[in-house]
């Protein structure tokens, strides 16, 4: 209750070496969006105990587009005094509100930075993702992995396709090279070093 | 002899500032040390490709006719450095509308910033980063607070997009004397002469006009 779940999510995050991915948490996640749902259970709650001058005041700094109701003019309307109306029931609700927010920011950083460090190793890896290792491959989500060749696709529509991306690595020239087996070869280290396993 | 041949090593600097390959140089640098994207040199990159595919062709044609290989290899270092130049650039506008995409669509003038093909890129990237939060996040949370770029539906502002930090300091050099405003509007009016070739470590949104209209260069 009130973000102990959530904040243990970046935590989480950070205990791992700096970008390295560690395997998804989805227990700790599954457990904060529980948290959420009871939050909003309790603000539910909370919200229909209030008296309606309360109610008014409340929804219009908080819940007025939940309730579809201009609430501002019908509080001038009927006089109310606003900082009066304030009680635990409002509070309550408000500090519901912000635990729920705070898990949001929290689970949203932690899927986040995971697709940052995903999409890093897609930029160095490129479409041999699904030549990774499996030690690797375990600690991605199906969501993350699809994550890895989506954005390489749009970097090809950039540069256009293939040919284009040759031209980013060898320019425009038509040259090959064929390698046999215990050859040996003078080249460029820029060239070579695709090729060292 | 002496004042001729200053003039001459002046009017070669200047020269050999405003070719392609210095200018791509530089907008690579300013590019690498801004903390935010900076308006696409379209004209530039067409330009530099242009010379990257001639040089090649004249490369080919090297090897051909025999010329000698050493020298064929020194166009072919040029022609590396060149290649270089053009993809790091290209590259670090990619990562950086990678990390404030949503940012990057916001506003007409951001958008501005971005060639058409980085618009696609920017909108397709921020597109599958939306799917992926709503598959993993949003729909799992209450209604009202399922949106990708606010915390929930009462947010006045969209506090949920990462933007680039423009009170970053960096390093610059002033290319020529000027007058520079230390303050935005209505802030403050004090100013600070500039001068040409003096090196300065201020804050990027201070000099963030005069790196755009070219008064001063990020190092």
């Amino acid at each position: 209750m009130y973000g102990r779940k959530g904040y243990q999510l970046p935590k989480d995050f950070a205990s791992g070496e700096k970008g390295h991915l560690k395997p998804f948490n989805s227990k700790l996640f599954d457990e904060t969006i529980e948290e959420c749902d009871q939050n909003h259970h309790l603000i539910q709650f909370l919200i229909r105990h209030l008296s309606l001058s309360i109610c008014i005041y409340f929804t219009n700094k908080v819940f007025c587009l939940i309730e579809g109701v201009d609430v501002t003019r019908k509080m001038e309307q009927e006089g109310l005094d606003v900082h009066n109306n304030r009680n635990a029931d409002h509070y309550g609700a408000l500090v519901h509100h912000l635990s729920l927010i705070h898990n949001k920011r929290c689970l949203m950083a932690y899927v986040h930075n995971r697709a940052d460090i995903v999409r890093d190793l897609a930029w160095r890896v490129g479409l041999e993702l699904l030549d990774l290792p499996p030690e690797i491959q375990d600690k991605l989500t199906t969501l993350e992995k699809r994550v890895l060749q989506e954005p390489f696709c749009s970097y090809q529509i950039v540069h256009g396709k293939s040919r284009n991306r040759v031209e980013c690595r060898y320019g425009a020239s038509k040259r090959t090279t064929n390698f046999t087996r215990h050859s040996m070869h003078f080249l460029k280290r820029t060239d070579a070093e695709l090729y060292i396993a | 002899m002496a004042s001729s041949s200053d003039m001459g090593s002046a009017d070669f600097e200047s020269l050999s500032s405003t070719s392609d390959v210095e200018l791509l140089k530089r907008a690579w640098r300013n590019e690498k040390a801004a903390p935010e994207i900076l308006p696409y040199e379209g004209d530039l990159v067409e330009r530099a490709k242009g010379q990257i595919e001639l040089v090649e062709e004249n490369i080919e044609a090297y090897v051909e006719n025999g010329i000698d290989p050493l020298v064929v290899s020194l166009y072919q270092m040029d022609l590396d450095r060149t290649q270089f130049l053009l993809r790091s650039y290209l590259r670090v506008r990619l990562l950086k509308i990678e990390k404030f995409m949503f940012h990057s669509l916001k506003s007409e003038e951001a958008e501005s910033r971005l060639s058409e093909q980085e618009k696609v890129f920017a909108r397709r990237c921020a597109d599958d980063l939306a799917k992926h939060f709503e598959e993993s996040v949003l729909r799992k949370l209450p209604e009202n607070y399922q949106s990708v770029l606010k915390q929930s539906l009462i947010s006045e502002v969209d506090d949920m997009v990462p933007e680039p930090h423009l009170d970053t300091f960096v390093a610059c050099r002033s290319k020529s004397h000027f007058t520079l405003n230390l303050y935005e509007e209505g802030e403050s009016t004090q100013t600070e002469e500039m001068y040409r070739g003096d090196l300065y470590f201020i804050r990027y949104k201070i000099v963030k006009g005069a790196i755009e209209s070219g008064k001063m260069d990020l190092i």
